[in-house]
């Protein structure tokens, strides 16, 4: 369970400053996706960043599970992007000389996991999303976009986060294949009761969440 | 597969990045380790040729040119008197004569040669060379000028203070006379029986005929006389002084200079080798470094995204650093097996080129021109022998100096390959080092913007 509570960030820039994030709050229940929508600029990322901790915020609390993060030290934050959340990007973002199998099996590495265990779980999650075993030991070079995304979720799934943060991971699909995609999401967020973050310019995709934000300017708001 | 395990897979992402990387960093290292070789060869060159010359002081009589003759012998007694100066610790004094074929039974020993040939016209009797010494066992000197010292292969030496009609022979010379110990020959009319055969390591060397000082003096009627002596040092920091005080006190009449002089002088050019040297593997390891650095910086910079990828799935910075000081460390591993083997296979011609284009060198055989009044004796293959007691100057003396110094030896002991692997180690980190503190400075929200 994921709550927010005045949540600010602004950058400075030599053009003046930019209030990214200003004064966002707001809660998630358990098994929840949820979609953030709104125009280019309008703070989506910079939101996600945020409660991934990739980004350190100015002011206001970030609580998983009733663990305050906003005021984790570095170490602490490493730990938390280990093993409480899993990203999915727009670009996928895969290692290039990794191979699928290797990809999955890097955040186990990082969440400290037995070696012994790691491929057996990154396989299982693997097969999961349905990507089949003739291409796990592919490279991302030689999978197709839908493939490779598929294999970036079940990087972001493999350690069993609470949080799945999702920055337009359908932009670079087609439709058909997106949809597949967010029909992933949203068993991960079912089954295993964690929380989905989709930020989505696709209102289609949009409406097959749970709840919609919107955000402007930075500033956030739910639509009914 | 940890972070070490990624960084050394890293290393091979660009097959034709890591054979440029690799080719440059081996030609750098290769050049580090020649230098450092050819620097270890130098100066165990210049510490070998300062062991092997010494302490000793020549005393000759002035213009006296070895076996060429000039000037007019010393008086004994005068020398003699050397050994009360401070710091005089021995003295060995000689008397070099030549016996023509009319008083002595003996024939030289060696080929006339074809330089010999060119210079003496043919026919013609090489003189037999005797070496009147007071200090039988080195009066041949030896070392950088050729030959070692005579030492008895079969039969005794005679006592320094002795008087008797005796000699020790050249192998070369006693082969050639068919004589062995007990032998007789006659010198000066007189019957000299052989005591002793020695061999002094070269064919000139092994030549001449050694018996005691007061011996020869008698037979050659120049009693009280001696062509040369040489004054032992006690040690080698007063040889400066001791040569100045010897001079005076001899005034004109002798020449006097001290083997560390003339050693200091031809060093020159050697250490000037081991300046370049030094400079060298400097330069070839700054640039080994630098090259690193700019392809680790090339190579962070290309992976930003994929830092920042890293990080927002849960690697640690220091975890990342490690993949990253992993692929320089694999870089300099495969530059330094490829360059050390390089370096080794170059480092004896490098160091010689080195030598030599130093100025190190002058042909061993170049003298034999200047020596006119003894055709054929050097040429016949010779290569910087000096005659004992004679007054080693100047082609005689560089002549003998310059092919012994370009005799470099150069060697690869653990001391040159731990240096090797110092060198590389510090290469590494430094190339690591760039790498490491952009790795730091990657914001891996800058994962989530578009390219
Ligand atoms: N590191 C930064 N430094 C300065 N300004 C920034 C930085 N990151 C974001 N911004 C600014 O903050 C605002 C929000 O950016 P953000 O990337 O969150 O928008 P977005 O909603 O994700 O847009 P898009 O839909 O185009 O991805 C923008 O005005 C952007 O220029
Ligand atoms: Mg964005």
């Amino acid at each position: 369970m994921l709550t927010v509570t005045s949540l600010n960030k602004t950058f400075r820039t030599p053009a003046g400053d930019v209030a990214a994030v200003s004064d966002v709050s707001f809660s998630t229940k358990p098994g929840e996706m949820i979609a953030i929508v709104g125009a280019s600029g309008s703070g989506k990322s910079t939101l996600l960043s945020l409660l991934g901790l990739l980004e350190t915020p100015d002011k206001g609390s970030i609580k998983v599970d009733d663990v305050e993060l906003a005021g984790l030290d570095a170490k602490g934050r490493t730990a938390y992007r280990a093993r409480k959340v899993g990203f999915v990007f727009q670009q996928f973002n895969l290692i290039p000389n990794l191979s699928a199998l290797e990809n999955v099996m890097l955040p186990l590495e990082f969440a400290r996991w037995s070696v012994s265990d790691r491929e057996i779980r990154a396989r299982e999650v693997l097969n999961t999303v349905g990507l089949g075993d003739d291409k796990v030991l592919r490279r991302p070079a030689r999978l197709s976009g839908g493939e490779q995304q598929r294999v970036a979720i079940a990087r972001a799934l493999v350690t069993d986060p609470e949080l799945i943060l999702a920055d337009e991971p359908t932009g670079n699909l087609d439709r058909k294949t997106g949809e597949r995609i967010i029909a992933l999401l949203r068993e991960a967020a079912g089954q295993e009761k964690r929380t989905v973050v989709v930020v989505t310019h696709d209102e289609k995709i949009a409406k097959a969440a749970d709840r919609r934000l919107e955000i402007e300017d930075g500033v956030l708001r739910e639509i009914a | 597969m940890g972070s070490i395990k990624r960084g050394v897979r890293n290393t091979f992402r660009n097959t034709i990045r890591t054979v440029a990387v690799v080719t440059i960093l081996a030609v750098a290292i290769a050049l580090s380790i020649s230098m450092l070789i050819a620097r270890g060869a130098v100066s165990a060159k210049i510490a070998s040729v300062r062991d092997s010359t010494g302490t000793t002081i020549t005393v000759s009589p002035k213009g006296f040119f070895g076996f060429q003759g000039g000037g007019s012998p010393l008086s004994a007694s005068t020398v003699t008197s050397l050994l009360s100066l401070p710091h005089v610790a021995a003295l060995q004094e000689t008397l070099n004569q030549e016996l023509s074929s009319a008083n002595t039974s003996l024939i030289a020993a060696t080929p006339t040669g074809q330089l010999g040939q060119q210079f003496g016209g043919g026919a013609f009797t090489r003189p037999i060379r005797v070496v009147g010494t007071n200090s039988p066992g080195t009066a041949l000197v030896g070392g950088a000028f050729g030959g070692g010292t005579e030492k008895i292969v079969t039969g005794t030496s005679f006592s320094s203070t002795s008087d008797a009609d005796v000699a020790i022979l050249g192998t070369n010379l006693a082969s050639a006379n068919q004589l062995v110990v007990g032998s007789t020959f006659t010198a000066w009319s007189t019957n000299v029986t052989v005591i002793g055969i020695y061999s002094a390591g070269s064919t000139f060397a092994d030549n001449n005929v050694v018996m005691p000082l007061t011996t020869v003096q008698r037979l050659s009627n120049q009693a009280g006389e001696i062509t040369g002596a040489t004054v032992t040092v006690d040690t080698l920091s007063h040889v400066a002084a001791t040569t100045t005080l010897i001079s005076q006190k001899l005034g004109s009449a002798a020449d006097v200079t001290s083997t560390a002089q003339a050693t200091q002088s031809s060093l020159a050019p050697l250490d000037s080798v081991q300046t370049i040297s030094t400079y060298t593997l400097v330069g070839a390891v700054v640039g080994a470094g630098i090259i690193l650095l700019l392809s680790m910086l090339m190579i962070v910079r290309e992976r930003r995204r994929e830092i920042g990828v890293l990080k927002a799935i849960g690697a640690s910075t220091g975890s990342i650093i490690r993949q990253f000081i992993a692929e320089s460390t694999t870089f300099t591993v495969l530059g330094s097996v490829v360059g050390v083997g390089v370096g080794v296979l170059l480092s004896s011609p490098i160091a010689s080129a080195l030598v030599s284009a130093s100025g190190g060198s002058s042909p061993g055989g170049g003298f034999v021109r200047r020596g006119g009044g003894f055709p054929g004796g050097f040429a016949g293959g010779g290569n910087g022998f000096t005659p004992p007691g004679g007054v080693p100057t100047g082609p005689f003396r560089f002549g003998g100096f310059g092919r012994t110094l370009t005799q470099l030896h150069t060697s690869v002991g653990w001391g040159t390959l731990s240096a090797a692997f110092a060198i590389a180690i510090l290469v590494a980190v430094v190339g690591a080092s760039v790498a490491v503190a952009s790795v730091v400075r990657v914001r891996p929200a800058e994962v989530l913007r578009s390219e």
